[in-house]
């Protein structure tokens, strides 16, 4: 139930020290685009020193790992037994989840967040989110758009379709839907590509900056509105003693009472629930 | 056969380690933390030496504030390199 | 007297061995008044000297030089870095070094406890009359908060100055009645140079969360009410929480009475939306404040005195509800160290800091449990700059705590669920990422940090020479 990922490059120490400060509810340690061929060793090492050492107890922590065979190989050895919450495999497709499926043979093998970044993978991504060990499709918005030579427009037209559709085969497959990182640094636009993601059903945000933890957890958490939307539904429910009632002239059923009940675990999960006695 | 391996970096709290055949194991250490740190993390480096196995190697650490984790990581990776070199 | 030539100047001037020569700070790194006059005393051979400065910046090398050469035999100032503060670290002092606050240097001079021989103060204008101001001219630097009382009380006046303006001031800051010779130079200094040390919002986001969390504190605390009054300084965290606090005076259309101590821009901008009523400057800290000290009515410059004096009952921050400062090291006692670092070498000192800390309703410290591998708190600090019964909380990047003797508070927090830690467990967390650093041994005696009402508060120790 993350608002927020965060990357963090797996050979920086600074980073990695103070990865549990940045506000981010999920880290995700990058051994992929973020480090340079001949230091990928020392990323490893590094990463598991680190977590061996330091890691953070109310965050959770993905690896990105390499999607070359040779180095998948090298990183799956160095993942064997680590405390991390899954990895994210990048280049999702068919072909990357069964070479995973073949180096991480570990008894209890690690939750995949598949990074969806080719065009092919769009036309496999059915399977990939109805795989058994994949928990979230994540949008890799920047690959993605230079895979099919797109340009990069102000509301970001060019994604529209994947995001529809990375949005469509998770929830299809009740599992999480994450969103592209906004990838410019400015601080303008990034809220609104905060709340165009969260329209489009995204329930989460990845970010490759730590500024840009605290607008998404802001838009991604549930807001006051919906917060006090569901406590009435789910006191009324409370009250009716039944899962079918109306609320202001509107059919209330099971789906929305769940729904609100979400709601209100998330909201309770990031101390919000008091948040409209405040001010 | 490379001469030397230089694992880490001189950015700040890391360190920038070198590895180089010797007659001995020898350690030459500079860090920014003298006064309060020097001699732990001497002992440090020689510790994960000795626990990696190195025995003639020149090990040079220029610290800029790097804790334990990472002093450790940035050597190991330099001695197994090392050895995988074809140094004893 | 009007002179253009420093050396007629001193032939006018009582010289003699063990001279005390007093400056301000108000030029920071772009000050070349002090350089100036310690070069010319060189030549006349002068020995033994007292320097008494309200600060000393790496700008300074004719001090730097005095006091390697032995010509300098006492200093006396509230904030040194550079390589006098080096020096006077590695025991080259034949006297001793004390380490005032910005109110006591203010109250020693009224009291004449250290009476100042000759004050060569840099204006950068002074009027057809006489009067001197730090705002207008070629080298502009605002408020003189910290000259006024050596201009008071100094045995010799001397204003410096590289323009002469063909009115009369409205509101000089000195008076030409506190004032014995003007000097007319070609340059004081560079102003620019007053923009030395962090004046920008910090970027690095260890910083801002911990500026998030020390906003977020203060909200849960109940300070954002109508007519809170507020300092902070001019670091990159102390700057990024002025920014959130103004931010939510803005959103909740709250007016805040005033702003005091060093001034910028971010303290300007809240003036200048209505934010705040009053900004009490003591020293101008960039350029947008000392345009603003210039043209606003209610920016008003105000002496060390008007500030900080605890013997004045007038003084601006015995109102002061909260206050946000630094630290180079925090012990379990709460006592804060900002003048030296974890192993004796000056660094800076006091300033404002103990001043506003005991004054203050309110003393929030900030900073980051560690620096590289250098841990905020200490079982004991090193030098104490401000006791720890002056401070009630500290707030780091991973956790806030609150003085014990500050049970009210606990309360609050612990109503709102606000959490919180004991130092001592903040200590435990830093640690665990550190270690525990060896304590350099003291070496002898070089001098000692004077609490603003004149108290031996910590004795300052020789340092190994590298």
């Amino acid at each position: 139930m993350a608002r927020s990922y965060l990357f963090i490059p797996g050979n920086v120490p600074r980073m990695l020290t103070n990865a549990d400060v940045f506000e981010a509810d999920a880290l995700i340690i990058d051994w992929e685009d973020a480090i340079h061929a001949n230091e990928k060793d020392e990323a490893r090492e590094l990463t598991i020193a680190y977590l061996e050492s330091h890691r953070p107890e109310n965050t959770r922590v993905y690896v990105r790992i390499n999607s070359d065979e040779e180095l998948i190989a090298k990183d799956s050895e160095a993942l064997k037994g680590k405390d991390v919450d899954g990895i994210v495999l990048p280049k999702a497709s068919r072909a990357t989840l069964s070479l995973y499926e073949k180096l991480f043979s570990d008894k209890e093998p690690f939750p995949v967040i598949a990074l969806v970044e080719t065009p092919a993978a769009f036309f496999e991504l059915g399977e990939i989110a109805a795989h058994e060990r994949v928990h979230a499709l994540f949008l890799g918005g920047e690959d993605f758009r230079t895979a099919i030579g797109a340009e990069r427009t102000e509301n970001a037209e060019e994604l529209l379709f994947a995001r529809n559709m990375v949005v469509l085969a998770a929830k299809a497959n009740d599992i999480t839907a994450i969103d592209t990182p906004f990838t410019s640094l400015k601080e303008a636009g990034l809220e609104e590509d905060c709340r165009r993601g969260k329209a489009l059903g995204f329930d989460a945000k990845s970010a490759i900056h730590p500024d840009q933890i605290a607008s998404i957890n802001r838009i991604f958490s549930p807001a006051k509105k919906e917060i006090r939307e569901a406590k009435r539904i789910l006191k009324r429910h409370e009250e009716e003693g039944s899962m079918r009632f109306s609320l202001d002239g509107k059919m209330v059923d099971r789906p929305i009472i769940e729904r609100a009940k979400r709601l209100l675990e998330k909201a309770r999960l990031y101390g919000m629930t008091d948040s409209e006695d405040d001010r | 056969m490379k001469k030397e391996i230089i694992t880490g970096s001189l950015e700040s709290s890391d360190c920038l380690i070198r590895v180089s055949p010797a007659e001995k194991l020898e350690i030459e250490l500079e860090t920014v933390v003298r006064e309060g740190f020097y001699e732990h993390i001497k002992n440090l480096l020689e510790e994960t030496a000795k626990a990696e196995g190195a025995k003639r190697v020149r090990i040079t650490c220029k610290d800029q504030g790097a804790l334990d984790y990472t002093i450790k990581a940035r050597l190991q990776v330099a001695l197994r390199k090392f050895k995988e070199e074809g140094h004893g | 007297m009007r002179e253009t030539s420093l050396a007629t100047l001193l032939d006018k001037l009582p010289l003699q061995d063990g001279l005390t020569v007093s400056f301000h700070h108000h030029l920071r790194d772009g000050d070349a008044v002090m350089n100036m006059v310690l070069e010319a005393l060189k030549e006349r051979g002068l020995k033994d000297i007292h320097l008494s400065a309200s600060a000393l910046f790496p700008v300074h090398t004719a001090a730097a030089e005095a006091i390697r050469e032995g010509r300098i035999k006492d200093v006396t100032t509230n904030y040194m870095n550079g390589p006098a503060a080096s020096l006077v670290s590695k025991g080259y002092l034949a006297g001793g070094i004390v380490m005032q606050t910005h109110g006591g240097r203010a109250r020693s001079l009224i009291n004449k406890e250290r009476p100042v021989d000759i004050a060569f103060l840099a204006a950068s204008a002074i009027d057809r009359d006489g009067n001197a101001t730090g705002s207008f001219g070629k080298n502009p630097f605002g408020s003189m908060g910290y000259a006024v009382e050596d201009a008071k009380h100094a045995a010799v006046t001397v204003i410096v100055t590289d323009t002469v303006l063909d009115k009369t001031l409205s509101e000089p800051e000195i008076s030409a009645q506190d004032i014995d010779h003007h000097l007319v130079v070609a340059a004081i200094g560079d102003a620019k140079g007053i923009m030395s040390g962090t004046l920008e919002v910090t970027k690095d986001p260890v910083g801002k969360r911990i500026a998030r969390d020390a906003v977020r504190l203060l909200d849960a605390l109940g300070v954002f009410q109508d007519g809170v009054s507020f300092q902070s300084g001019a670091g990159g965290v102390s700057l990024a929480i002025t920014e959130g606090f103004n931010r939510i005076l803005e959103e909740r259309k709250l007016t805040a009475s005033f702003f005091s101590g060093g001034i910028t821009r971010y303290h300007v901008e809240a003036l200048e939306k209505g934010l705040v009523e009053r900004l009490y400057d003591v020293q101008c800290f960039d350029d947008a404040a000392v345009e603003s000290l210039a043209k606003n009515e209610r920016h008003i410059a105000i002496s060390a005195s008007r500030y900080a004096n605890p013997e004045n009952t007038g003084r601006i921050i015995k109102d002061l509800d909260v206050v946000i400062l630094g630290a180079s090291q925090i012990d379990r006692d709460f006592n804060v160290n900002v003048t030296t670092d974890s192993y004796g070498k000056i660094i800076g000192g006091s300033g404002g800091h103990a001043d506003t800390a005991e004054d203050a309703k309110l003393s929030v410290i900030v900073g980051p449990l560690f620096r590289g591998r250098t841990p905020l708190i200490a079982d004991r600090v090193r030098t104490i700059t401000t006791p720890g019964r002056d401070v009630d909380c500290l707030v780091t990047e991973r956790g806030i705590a609150i003085h014990p003797s500050r049970k009210d508070l606990m309360e609050i927090l612990c109503e709102k669920g606000f959490p919180f830690y004991s130092i001592e467990e903040l200590q435990e967390i830093s640690h665990r990422f550190t270690g525990r650093p060896v304590e350099a041994e003291r070496k002898e005696r070089i001098g000692y940090v004077e609490s603003r009402h004149k108290e031996e508060l910590d004795s300052l120790h020789k340092i190994k020479e590298e």
